[in-house]
């Protein structure tokens, strides 16, 4: 189960030209506890990979296997469904706002897939509570909250479709320090409260290292490394990749190379304070 | 929604690209008003063989300008049924002249059944016909002759007369439709929008004498051009985000549809206000003053060229003019 590309290649067609953007992608992402980060450059096909999985683009070559239904589907085949379970988050997603009220908005999701108003409105309540949007602010105009709210009131509007598998496609973009960190952790404790796997675009490498348990890099449409963040921060042929250190690392290699403080990756800054008042006491 | 393309230009750098787009569009309307005052008469041969001599120098002119021939019959492609529609209709209506065929119709139970089925039949297959435009036109042919065929159970029937007038008229205005479109696609294969927004631009400056905000009216034009594009993308975004939300274009009924298509309007509408606000402080901070006198980066001036195209448009004219008083 989960989601399972099997030798997917995507290529957008244009008048005359065509343009490769997935290239033989093979990896698998399970249902539960999972914290994935896909990085990569801009145009790498970071955005194309995450359509696929909750069939929004269908291959063009190969299968993508979504809990258990295998796309491109067959005749007559419903995929709408799948879309429920698979809760992706887009770029900006303030911009798909459009409803009178907040409550409403985060209502659209679950309405589509044939809930009651009574049920919409309970998971509506539900998810923005998770994204830490209180009671007075339903009744308001989602266009009149400030941009980290709005930015709330989308994702919310997807958590409460209740989807197994959350989608993000750099969600912290454009967004204030403060209100990235609070979007992250609340990425983070439904993942570790609920086992919810997590997907998440990003080209923070702080935000890699700090949350992600597994990494995917993309290059020029292809998976380049697939694996854990310990193993990619520390890997050999780590430059080629032409990915930044998150700073914490950064930090670690200077203080290796004008102290001679022995190398050991600590991956946030807790851990890293942690590592250093150790190194001191000794 | 990414195959759009917006006007048709096509830059094979012809004689044609380089004359002075003002005076393309300038000669445009003169040649459409010569085709116009080309008079209607089915009962001479004339103006039928004067519309095919414009036929034939539209396509000289299309074939000189390096425009593949196939480019512009694919422009005519959206109004087939429009010219086969007047076509039928002015074969059928005028009755007058010699008889050249006769053909009784019979409308009857069988006749109905058969010719509806036949248009479920079209309805169903015309999307895997590769040649549609010619299997439209057999539709078309079938849909007269499967009343010949079945006069069985019979409910009335009528007489199906063509005149030789009736297709001279209709080959008339056939050729009339087709010649304007050829001509003012061909204006739109060899002109870039931005030329031909100068173009509108310098030739309405007339009326500016009477306070008609021309240089206004044009940057809208080519600011509404130039976010066309722009627009579709964002709303192809909104709409796979809607999509994530269970917004199924395909999938669901109609009247969830209408909201649906509310989802979609809203933050495009959003959207399009913001950008048109940042937009205009872009253009401020850069110097933009409405109603400011403004230079542009490509001079035109006009060339021997020039006046010889309008030369010969003008000589177009003036033989319409004098064919009209022939008749």
């Amino acid at each position: 189960m989960g989601i399972q590309f099997k030798n997917v290649s995507f290529t957008y067609r244009g008048i005359k030209t065509s343009y490769g953007a997935l290239n033989q992608i093979n990896l698998q992402i399970a249902q539960e506890n999972e914290f994935v980060a896909i990085v990569g450059h801009t145009g790498s096909g970071k955005s194309t990979l995450v359509q696929h999985m909750n069939a929004l683009l269908l291959p063009t070559q190969g299968e993508v296997e979504v809990l258990g239904q295998t796309l491109p589907p067959k005749k007559n085949e419903k995929i709408n469904h799948l879309r429920q379970k698979v809760g992706l988050v887009f770029q900006f997603p303030e911009y798909q706002l459009f409803e009178e009220t907040i409550l409403k908005d985060i209502m659209f999701g679950p309405k589509n897939f044939n809930h009651t108003d009574e049920e919409a409105t309970e998971k509506a309540k539900k998810a923005a509570e998770t994204v830490g949007i209180g009671p007075e602010l339903y009744e308001q105009s989602p266009f009149r909250v400030s941009g980290g709210q709005m930015r709330r009131v989308a994702v919310a509007g997807i958590l409460a479709m209740e989807p197994k598998i959350l989608v993000l496609d750099e969600p912290t973009r454009g967004l204030d320090p403060r209100g990235r960190k609070d979007l992250l952790n609340i990425f983070r404790n439904l993942h570790e409260t609920e086992g919810k796997s997590i997907v998440l675009i990003t080209h923070d490498m702080d935000i890699v290292s700090e949350y992600a348990k597994r990494v995917i890099v993309l290059k020029d449409g292809a998976v380049v490394f697939d694996g854990t963040k310990e193993a990619l921060f520390d890997h050999p042929r780590f430059d080629e990749f032409h990915l930044e250190l998150p700073t914490p690392l950064k930090i670690l290699k200077h203080l290796e190379k004008e102290v001679q403080l022995p190398y050991q990756p600590q991956y946030d800054f807790n851990s890293l304070l942690n590592y250093l008042k150790e190194v001191q006491h000794e | 929604m990414n195959n759009l393309t917006l006007g048709q230009y096509l830059p094979t750098n012809s004689w044609l690209h380089k004359v002075d787009p003002r005076i393309k569009l300038l000669n445009l309307v003169v040649l459409l008003v010569a085709i116009f005052l080309v008079p209607i008469r089915s009962s001479t041969l004339t103006p039928i063989l004067s519309m095919l001599a414009i036929l034939v120098l539209i396509l000289i002119l299309t074939a000189s300008a390096k425009i593949p021939l196939m480019k512009v019959l694919n422009g005519l492609k959206p109004i087939v049924f429009l010219l086969t529609f007047t076509f039928v209709i002015q074969l059928f209506y005028t009755q007058s002249g010699t008889l050249l065929f006769e053909q009784e119709m019979y409308v009857s139970v069988t006749s109905i059944v058969a010719v509806f089925l036949f248009l479920v039949f079209y309805h169903l297959t015309k999307r895997r016909i590769k040649f549609r435009t010619t299997y439209f036109f057999l539709a078309v042919f079938m849909f007269f002759y499967l009343q010949t065929l079945l006069p069985y159970i019979g409910l009335t029937s009528y007489t199906m007369k063509v005149y030789d007038e009736g297709l001279i008229k209709a080959g008339f205005i056939f050729l009339r439709i087709t010649n304007i479109i050829i001509l003012t696609s061909l204006l739109t294969f060899t002109t870039m929008t931005t030329d031909l927004n100068y173009a509108i631009e310098s030739l309405l400056k007339p009326l500016k004498l009477i306070k008609v905000p021309v240089e206004m009216i044009a940057m809208m034009l080519s600011l509404t051009l130039r976010y066309i594009p722009t627009l579709l993308i964002e709303t192809e975004k909104i709409m796979k985000a809607q999509a994530s939300r269970g917004v199924d274009f395909k999938e669901n009924s109609f009247g969830e549809k209408i909201k649906q298509i509310i989802s979609l309007l809203i933050p495009v509408f959003v959207i399009s206000f913001k950008r048109s606000e940042d937009l205009a402080n872009a253009m401020e901070v850069r110097g933009y003053v409405i109603g400011a006198k403004r230079t542009r980066i490509d001079e035109y001036h006009l060339a021997t060229r020039d006046f010889l195209a309008l030369i010969v448009t003008l000589l177009v004219l003036a033989a319409m003019i004098y064919l009209k008083t022939l008749l």
